[in-house]
């Protein structure tokens, strides 16, 4: 059983293609710039020699269309036919309150989805175009959505709730959603494992800090508060978004420099954070560099960034009224060690004792990388949403299956 | 901007590169605003392909004329593009008051032939008019409101064909009464405008607004709805007419009924 995970963006889509045996990856491997004359492709299967190529790729369908070529390559393919991918699971940001779990596509499910486009206007369109580019290349291929803001869906009303007029989430559904729900999920589990503790007796504060950024309270396994809210805007700063500002800051701006809502949207979503700060860049790599080069500004993105982060932290426990771990993950939570360094100096007086050393080793593994007596548990968990996905998407395909079994049987 | 591939035709090759520098100060200026990234921007510019020709048409599913507001010029170019272009290829004008039947009437599938009124700026005005001539088909009309609404994103409004249509003839009627009213000296530009900005939630008033559009398409526009209705309401005031006499048609010249700047930002 195999099957194709698709993280359909704007301009690129990234994909893996599992053995469901083994949970083995396949193969990997993305198409950037799509809509460009120089998309780029790289695909990386598991036992041979990878390939990267420079191509005109103008929609999502030409590049699902590519990622089949090179899975079926004579050289670099992986499967001998499409008919050996059983299913194809995709990753899409916004479920909203409709989907509080993975589901498999149909044209409901779709247009549950684009009614939700309000709600994640940069995120559930992308999505929407990968599972379109995938029914146009393959079709009647079964496939399975699983979304961001299914995990945060056992929040409990105080939390999910803004202390706005009710009427709005009555009309609405104006309400906290979070995201990163799938990542959020899993490297909790997976730290639990490695602590050896039952989840179900652990408070922890996950941080999945990368170009997109939220942390979540996670008590027994359930997500009870995240950052992000309605949309992913909300709660940390991040790379171009500005997370939790002054709401008044919104019409005072839209008054003062004479901006539409389409305007304002973007100022917040693509304008701001990180980049806004530093004047040059969203990306932390970026900033770090230019920070021990002796720049200001980037000095002061990054201690905006990891104040910002630290008083969430500092708000989880309170909320939870304890700590016993602290998960970092995605792009900046497991390459930055001067993020984590950062983030953690301040926490002592939670029992946070972060041990330097581990904290500098470069690694691609779950590790701890706290001290031995370090009352909470620091740790960095290389996040598999991808992994998540697939499972979701198998279990969905065979529970159908094994449905559709049931009715034939019956009607014999 | 919504991912569609553009081809752009011009008379000659300075217009068409002069249209394409006028296409990126628009996205500058949106990027000023913070509506665009340079990112954004590279890639709408990587979308739009200069052509040499209107034979080019040929591969579009629909070509838009935006001329000059003048029959004459429209029916040549219609009668070109009817001539290259395959019957399945809509033809759409982007006039404001001129007709579409009678455009229509210089090709051999006037079927295909419809109206889109843009409304300027058309990045930022999410309406269109959809006009349909006395033969265009349902399909063309469906296909064309498609465009619009899916495609776009914008709203579509069904017009038939009139002089003007809503917008023009209503907007253009404002404008010159509220020229009549300055004339007659019953108050100031700057406090008409006032008036009916904050008394009635216009984002500009009379006067900003027929700067923004150019006086002379204004007047343009007066003088053809007066020739079709050769009603009296419809001629257009001494005031913009002395104006555009004198070569001060608005935000384009700096000056109208108020100053601007190089951006068309009032001083």
């Amino acid at each position: 059983m195999k099957i194709l995970v698709i993280n359909a963006g704007s301009s690129s889509i990234k994909y893996q293609l599992y053995n469901m045996k083994d949970e083995s990856v396949l193969a990997s491997g993305r198409v950037e710039r799509i809509g460009t004359e120089s998309a780029i492709v790289t695909h990386e299967p598991a036992d041979r020699p990878g390939v990267r190529e420079v191509s005109e790729i103008l929609d999502h369908v030409t590049a699902v269309r590519r990622v089949l070529d090179l899975l079926l390559h004579r050289e670099h393919g992986v499967v001998n036919s499409i008919a050996e991918i059983e299913a194809v699971g995709h990753r899409v940001v916004h479920g909203g309150e409709t989907f509080k779990e993975s589901v498999l596509v149909d044209d409901e499910v779709k247009r549950g989805i684009r009614d939700l486009f309000d709600l994640a206007p940069l995120h559930n369109p992308a999505a929407m175009m990968g599972i379109n580019a995938v029914e146009q290349n393959m079709p009647n291929m079964p496939q399975a959505v699983v979304f961001d803001t299914a995990f945060h869906q056992t929040m409990p009303r105080h939390a999910y709730l803004y202390p706005i007029p009710m009427a709005l989430y009555r009309r609405h559904k104006i309400r906290r959603y979070g995201f990163h729900g799938t990542s959020h999920f899993y490297v909790s589990e997976r730290a639990a494992g490695l602590i050896g503790r039952p989840i179900a007796e652990l408070k922890m504060v996950t941080c999945h800090i990368g170009n997109g950024a939220s942390c979540a309270a996670i008590e027994g396994g359930r997500s009870v508060d995240t950052s992000m809210g309605l949309t992913p805007l909300e709660g940390l700063m991040m790379g171009t978004r500005s997370g939790d500002i002054d709401p008044a800051i919104v019409p005072f701006v839209m008054s003062k420099e004479e901006l539409t809502l389409g305007e304002v949207n973007s100022m917040l979503n693509k304008h701001s954070g990180m980049l806004a700060i530093s004047g040059f860049s969203g990306d932390m790599r970026e900033i770090v560099e230019a920070m021990e080069d002796g720049d200001k500004n980037a000095r002061l993105a990054f201690d905006m960034f990891c104040y910002r982060l630290r008083k969430y932290v500092g708000a989880y426990a309170a909320a939870m009224n304890g700590l016993d771990a602290l998960v970092f993950t995605a792009g900046i939570g497991e390459n930055s060690p001067d993020v984590r360094k950062a983030v953690c100096d301040g926490l002592t007086f939670l029992g946070v004792e972060l041990d330097e050393a581990a904290n500098r080793q470069r690694s691609k593994e779950a590790r701890v990388i706290s001290t031995p007596q370090s009352r909470v548990k620091v740790l960095v968990v290389p996040t598999k949403e991808e992994l998540i996905i697939a499972r979701d998407t198998y279990r969905l395909v065979s529970e159908r299956k094994a449905a559709g079994d049931a009715l034939v049987g019956n009607g014999q | 901007m919504k991912g569609l591939d553009v081809l752009l035709a011009d008379r000659t090759e300075q217009q068409l590169s002069h249209g394409l520098r006028q296409i990126e100060q628009s996205l500058d200026k949106q990027i000023e605003k913070w509506a665009l990234t340079k990112a954004e921007k590279k890639l709408i510019l990587g979308r739009i392909r200069p052509v040499g020709s209107l034979d080019d048409m040929a591969e579009c599913g629909m070509v838009i004329e935006t001329v000059s507001e003048d029959l004459n010029i429209k029916k040549q170019v219609f009668a070109e593009l009817d001539r290259v272009c395959g019957p399945h290829i809509i033809l759409a004008s982007n006039t404001s008051t001129l007709s579409q039947t009678e455009l229509a009437g210089v090709t051999a599938h006037p079927e295909r032939v419809i109206g889109l009124h843009f409304i300027y700026p058309a990045f930022k005005v999410d309406v269109v008019e959809l006009i349909r001539g006395l033969k265009t088909s349902d399909e063309t009309f469906e296909a064309a409101r498609r465009f619009v609404e899916d495609t776009l994103n914008k709203q579509g409004i069904q017009v038939y064909e009139s002089p003007g249509f809503v917008t023009s003839r209503l907007i253009c009627l404002f404008i010159n009464e509220a020229a009549n009213l300055l004339q007659e000296g019953v108050a100031t530009a700057e406090d008409i405008d006032k008036a009916m900005r904050i008394g009635y939630s216009f984002k500009h008033g009379p006067f900003e607004m027929a700067d923004r559009f150019g006086l002379d398409s204004v007047v343009a526009a007066l003088e053809q709805m007066f020739r079709e209705y050769g009603e009296l309401k419809y001629r257009p005031s001494v005031v913009l007419k002395k104006m555009v006499r004198a070569g001060q048609l608005g935000v384009k010249t700096g000056e109208g009924f108020f100053k601007y700047d190089e951006d068309g930002d009032r001083i």
